[in-house]
């Protein structure tokens, strides 16, 4: 690992990521390192995270359409 | 007009009554109705009162009313033909859903092969983000905070825009998307149903959730924040 800070798009990604697979204890303690200072990537960490409870939704959404 | 054509059957050996309805347009034929003789077949019945239920289900996945129809149509006619493995009537619901996700998964994967742009999209070393980021990494349109939003759950107008935000992701995507975060299913299971490697489901699925962010912050929590 030549490069210690993730720029925001390598913390974005990883976010996204971390929501399929454990990540690695280095992409770990990296990821975490730049959403401290990130208030962007803390952002759209959250917002995913949410979107996901969103999602999970739908049928029951649909349901309610439907009735 | 469907031309509509009865006919006499049997499914597992009880004799059923039938009509072919026939789509001049696909010249698909499907089977539109199952009834056993004298209607006595509890199941048929029971079936019809999720029909709505289900074609809502399946226009959200697929986008086109005709289609969403023929998936419900194939459901039903496969859940009288495995009503065998149906057991507990409280959940006719979810066995149905359950039918109709791969249903829908089928024609979207059949869809997708007829449409090689998608795949070409897939490209694992391209920009996945598609414009998110620029050349050093930072976000063009950086995420704002949305504040508290599960309240807008409740809300029918944001379950409108979520559903208008999953339609500009291409066919692929949202599907992969939905896979994963409507049905529910396991990363795994996704990568052998459709044939992706993970790592493409991980450049699919952060392309899309950056895309439903981005549409929802602009035409949502852009407006709507309290």
């Amino acid at each position: 690992m030549s490069k210690l800070m993730y720029s925001c798009e390598q913390a974005a990604k990883l976010s996204s990521q971390a929501m399929e697979q454990p990540l690695t204890a280095t992409e770990r303690v990296l990821l975490g390192m730049h959403l401290m200072m990130c208030k962007r990537c803390t952002n759209f960490a959250q917002q995913i995270e949410f979107l996901r409870r969103a999602s999970r939704k739908i049928p029951e959404v649909l349901e309610k359409d439907a009735s | 007009m469907p031309l509509r054509l009865p006919f006499l059957g049997s499914i597992h050996g009880k004799m059923t009554r039938c009509t072919i309805h026939v789509r001049r347009r696909t010249s698909r034929i499907t089977i539109c109705h199952i009834r056993t003789m004298a209607e006595q077949d509890d199941l048929a019945q029971s079936l019809e009162a999720h029909r709505k239920y289900l074609l809502r289900y399946a226009q959200f996945h697929l986008r086109d009313a005709s289609l969403a129809e023929d998936a419900v149509q194939d459901t039903m006619i496969a859940a009288l033909a495995q009503r065998e493995r149906f057991e507990g009537r409280s959940q006719l619901r979810t066995w149905l859903t359950g039918i109709l996700k791969h249903k829908i998964i089928d024609l979207t994967r059949s869809q997708s092969r007829a449409l090689p742009a998608d795949t070409i999209s897939l490209a694992e070393d391209g920009a996945p983000a598609e414009g998110a980021f620029n050349a050093q990494g930072k976000w063009v349109d950086p995420p704002a905070g949305w504040g508290m939003p599960d309240a807008a759950l409740e809300s029918a107008q944001f379950w409108r825009v979520y559903q208008e935000c999953c339609q500009r992701m291409s066919k692929r995507d949202a599907l992969v998307f939905s896979m994963r975060e409507v049905m529910g299913m396991s990363s795994d299971d996704i990568c052998k149903k459709i044939e992706i490697t993970t790592t493409n489901l991980h450049v699919i699925l952060f392309r899309a959730r950056l895309s439903l962010r981005s549409c929802m912050s602009k035409n949502w929590f852009g407006t709507h924040t309290p």
